[in-house]
């Protein structure tokens, strides 16, 4: 069984569709990375698949649980976490006050203090700036405080909205390396990205998202070899 | 130089209250972003409250605190889960349903009170209401101490509350950003209930301490909401500090006002309508913007 299902998803904003009748699985301990273009619905899906949009149809199984009627905060409980779209800090609190609040949860709770241990391993400049308000860090620093929050609620399932969004070459490298550690750590990541390159290079299987339907889907290695996806999302034309 | 001591003095004393007062309109609006414009026949109800409680029990009225606070918060939440959580969504501005009901809300309160207590105008005279002691060499009431002391005493506890512990952890982040509080797990509709109990049990607290300061009818309270109003827009809701400082701004231009100029105390509403307007104007992000834009000024 799917560590995640999504089955025929329609997700509205009043008149206006953005999601059609969208499916894909993810299987428990992989990478699975959606591209698309900018407006293609990505943020949508993954904002339904968190409980902040409600879908106008389909259903959505986690762990072979429907989540439809189950409301956002009780699915970061469940073990389904988002990190939203551009980072979505507490800027007038801490770093170390937006990490613990990521483990509001009761079972992530009773672990914090281990949680807590393993993010600053993993991003040691959260240490540092650990009393600093949110607000006042770089975009960089931004970011993975917003990874180390979702880290904090102890997920299954990672979802993240285009993490390197904005981010210098060197600091896409560093959030990338963070995944690999993520799924290593036994977290299955389902990433929405525009760096569909690294993206590609890192997931085990990806979907390809345009105008709001899936129109590629398969081996994350196949599609970074597939002429359609070289053209449009890779910049090599004419094979 | 005396008279620069009273006004300081009576500014600071006033601007206790005035900072209770309005943190309960701004724990409500920056959870929910909703207006509560029943806040002012809310603190109505808690002059009403701990007026029953003075004439009937013989509780003195800075007693009735301990019984106010909770009964309110708890009239709060009820208010919330019965009729406030009902309203639609509407995103980061408040929504004309939300004002309706509340001015509704309002109303109806005030009809009860007239219902209850008749139109006539109260007060509460206890054995210290008309004495007053001297402070730096100025004649400060007894009550107006009283009042300093309690609102100084709850803006603490409510700071150590938001910043200690995990519930106020919560509230500061579904004001900061709710949609990031409920992909943390917290339950934004929970928090809404406790902070809308919080905001109606501060409401009821500023009316209590009011009501040993003030004579009060069925339609008490209205001149107060327009200063809770200015204070928030001057202090932001981000803290309880900016509250404090917005409070203390404008009961210094009020003190400052009484003392040297001739204007009649009838317009001070005026005068914080005034300020209202002039802030939202020359500084929209209140007093949190000037230090903002003086950070800005000493790195540029
Ligand atoms: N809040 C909204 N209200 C109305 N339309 C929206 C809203 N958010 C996104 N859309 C529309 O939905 C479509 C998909 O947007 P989005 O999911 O943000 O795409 P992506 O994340 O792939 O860039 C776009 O056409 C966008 O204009
Ligand atoms: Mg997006």
């Amino acid at each position: 069984m799917s560590l995640l299902s999504v089955e025929s998803l329609d997700v509205s904003y009043g008149n206006v569709q953005a999601v059609w009748d969208v499916s894909f699985r993810v299987e428990a301990g992989e990478i699975l990375t959606l591209v698309g273009a900018n407006g293609a619905g990505k943020t949508t899906l993954l904002k339904t698949v968190a409980g902040l949009l409600a879908p106008r149809r389909g259903r959505i199984l986690f762990d072979g649980r429907d989540l439809v009627d189950r409301p956002a905060h009780t699915r970061t409980s469940d073990g389904l976490v988002l990190v939203p779209e551009a980072r979505q800090l507490w800027p007038g609190m801490t770093v170390l006050e937006n990490l613990e609040m990521g483990a509001w949860g009761k079972r992530a709770r009773a672990e914090s203090a281990r949680t807590l241990a393993e993010v600053f391993a993993m991003f040691p400049v959260l240490e540092e700036r650990h009393a600093q308000k949110a607000g006042t860090l770089s975009g960089g620093e931004q970011q993975m405080c917003a990874i180390g929050r979702g880290l904090m609620a102890r997920p299954r399932l990672l979802l993240l909205d285009e993490p390197a969004l904005g981010l210098s070459p060197r600091l896409v490298r560093e959030v990338f390396a963070s995944l690999s550690a993520i799924r290593k750590a036994g977290v299955t990541v389902l990433l929405v990205e525009q760096n569909v390159a690294h993206a590609l290079a890192l997931a085990d299987h990806a979907c390809v998202l345009e105008t709001g339907r899936v129109t590629l889907a398969g081996r994350a290695q196949d599609l970074a070899g597939d002429p359609r996806v070289r053209e449009e999302f890779l910049g090599v034309s004419g094979v | 130089m005396q008279q620069a001591l009273d006004v300081v003095v009576n500014s600071f004393l006033a601007a206790g209250l005035y900072a209770t007062m309005a943190y309960g309109l701004a724990v409500i609006y920056g959870v929910m972003r909703i207006i509560n414009l029943a806040h002012a026949g809310i603190m109505m109800l808690g002059a009403y409250t701990t007026f029953t409680l003075f004439t009937h029990f013989s509780i003195d009225p800075f007693l009735s605190i301990v019984v106010v606070v909770p009964l309110f918060f708890a009239g709060g939440v009820a208010l919330y889960r019965t009729v406030v959580r009902r309203l639609p969504r509407s995103g980061s501005t408040p929504s004309m349903e939300s004002l309706l009901l509340l001015f509704g809300v309002w109303l109806v309160l005030q009809n009860l009170a007239y219902v209850l207590w008749s139109g006539d105008t109260q007060s509460i005279l206890t054995s210290y209401t008309l004495k007053s002691v001297s402070l730096l060499g100025v004649r400060v009431g007894v009550p107006s101490l009283g009042v300093f002391g309690m609102s100084a005493l709850s803006l603490l506890v409510l700071e150590f509350v938001l910043h200690r512990t995990y519930l106020g952890k919560a509230i500061r982040a579904v004001t900061q950003n709710r949609d990031a509080a409920l992909l943390s797990g917290v339950d934004a509709d929970r928090i809404s209930a406790v902070a809308f109990g919080v905001g109606t049990a501060f409401a009821g607290l500023a009316g209590t301490l009011l009501s040993t300061l003030f004579a009060f009818t069925p339609d008490f309270g209205r001149s107060f909401l327009l200063k809770a109003f200015c204070i928030i827009v001057l202090g932001g809701l981000e803290s309880v500090t900016g509250v404090a400082a917005g409070a203390f701004v404008l009961a210094l231009l009020e003190n400052v006002t009484a003392a040297y100029t001739a204007v009649p105390t009838s317009l001070q509403d005026a005068l914080s309508f005034t300020l209202l307007v002039v802030t939202l104007v020359v500084l929209p992000q209140g007093l949190p913007g000037l230090s903002r834009l003086a950070h800005v000024r000493r790195r540029g």
